[in-house]
């Protein structure tokens, strides 16, 4: 079995355990299927493959667990959407995700509009936004582009110190796993 | 804000984009009982729709 | 432990535990099967038919919900559809109750489907 990783339209040879299944206009990153229990260090290792190929090309990550017999399966699992895939890589293409969550810092009760108004200021230095459903008063994922990544951070702190009725956490760059998907879905 | 916790959030925010985001191209299912793989189902065998003519 | 950091910004007192809640909950869900308690294998069976059943369940509404969109059926058929799904999940709930199942029990994460419940 093999894992599908990631859809990439570059090219260029990769590294071992990695190698590039063509499929029509794009190509499929795939890597032998790892068989063992998935732990937190699986995880992280993969992830790590991921992210070091984001540097150097455009990628959709592929949802964690996919896996098929062998190349032709995997050909034939991405070819039928070979074109709708090119236009989501146009989308993402010099970007990278940033992830914000929020939660009330404690006292006082943090205003019904704060986390709104947080998650307004950091879409509008996004290309792109997702809401996600979670625990926090704000759980969001952000296109942003490479070039803007240490405003958008430096936007995040700003709103930290202008909201201490919130607790704000920012991660990434991450693959952009909220992007991959058209929104229609 | 120690290593380990760090650690600890980021994996949250690793495993939520694992789960829930990229790109779906045909899923399977392995069911188990008793840690043994008994059924393996293909997604894209599961989803297919009964369309009835419709009635003159 | 190993790799950078991937917390680019945090709170101002440094606390990340409200962030790390769900870390216990989320380790189940990574491998897509269906465990069930070796000790109880009745349990394990009823888990596994149930989850197979709600799958059905799930999908055969779902097109359901198409096929009366859709048009074409007569108020008669919709109004049996609806009564049939409803006294489906009410029974799907007993049957849950009485194996001691969770709904969580018997989510599965159908990818393009989203998740089972």
């Amino acid at each position: 079995m093999i894992e599908l990783l990631a859809i990439t339209d570059d090219p260029s040879p990769l590294r071992s355990p990695l190698r590039l299944v063509p499929a029509g206009e794009v190509g499929v990153v795939v890597a032998p299927a790892d068989e063992g229990e998935a732990d937190a260090e699986a995880l992280w290792r993969r992830e790590s493959l991921l992210e070091d190929l984001m540097r150097e090309r455009a990628l959709l990550p592929i949802r964690y667990g996919t896996r098929v017999e062998d190349d032709a399966a995997a050909a034939a699992a991405v070819a039928p959407r070979a074109g709708e895939l090119a236009a989501a890589l146009e989308r993402v293409r010099g970007a990278v995700e940033v992830s914000v969550r929020a939660v009330a810092a404690g006292d006082p009760e943090p205003g019904p509009g704060a986390p709104e108004a947080v998650h307004e200021r950091l879409a509008a230095a996004a290309r792109e936004n997702a809401l996600h459903a979670g625990p926090e008063l704000l759980r969001a994922a952000y296109l942003v582009d490479d070039a803007e990544v240490d405003g958008f951070v430096a936007a995040v702190r700003a709103l930290q110190h202008e909201h201490p009725e919130l607790s704000i956490l920012c991660t990434g760059p991450w693959p952009p796993y909220s992007f991959a998907e058209a929104p229609e879905r | 804000m120690s290593a380990i916790a760090e650690r600890e959030v980021a994996l949250v925010d690793l495993l939520d984009r694992l789960l829930g985001g990229g790109v779906v191209i045909a899923g399977e299912i392995t069911l188990a009982v008793a840690d043994v793989d008994l059924v393996h189902v293909s997604l894209r065998a599961l989803v297919s729709s009964v369309e009835t003519a419709r009635p003159k | 432990m190993s790799g950078k950091s991937k917390v680019l910004a945090g709170p101002l007192d440094g606390k990340l535990d409200p962030f790390a809640r769900e870390l216990p909950h989320l380790g189940k869900a990574l491998s897509r099967r269906i465990d069930a308690d070796p000790e109880s294998v009745e349990q394990g069976l009823a888990q596994l038919v149930l989850t197979i059943v709600e799958l059905l369940r799930q999908l055969m509404e779902r097109q359901a919900l198409r096929r009366i969109d859709g048009g074409g059926l007569s108020d008669e058929q919709i109004e049996r559809l609806g009564t049939t799904f409803m006294e489906l999940d009410r029974r799907m709930e007993e049957l849950r109750e009485h194996f001691g199942l969770e709904a969580e029990d018997l989510n599965l994460d159908l990818g393009p489907l989203g998740k089972l419940l």
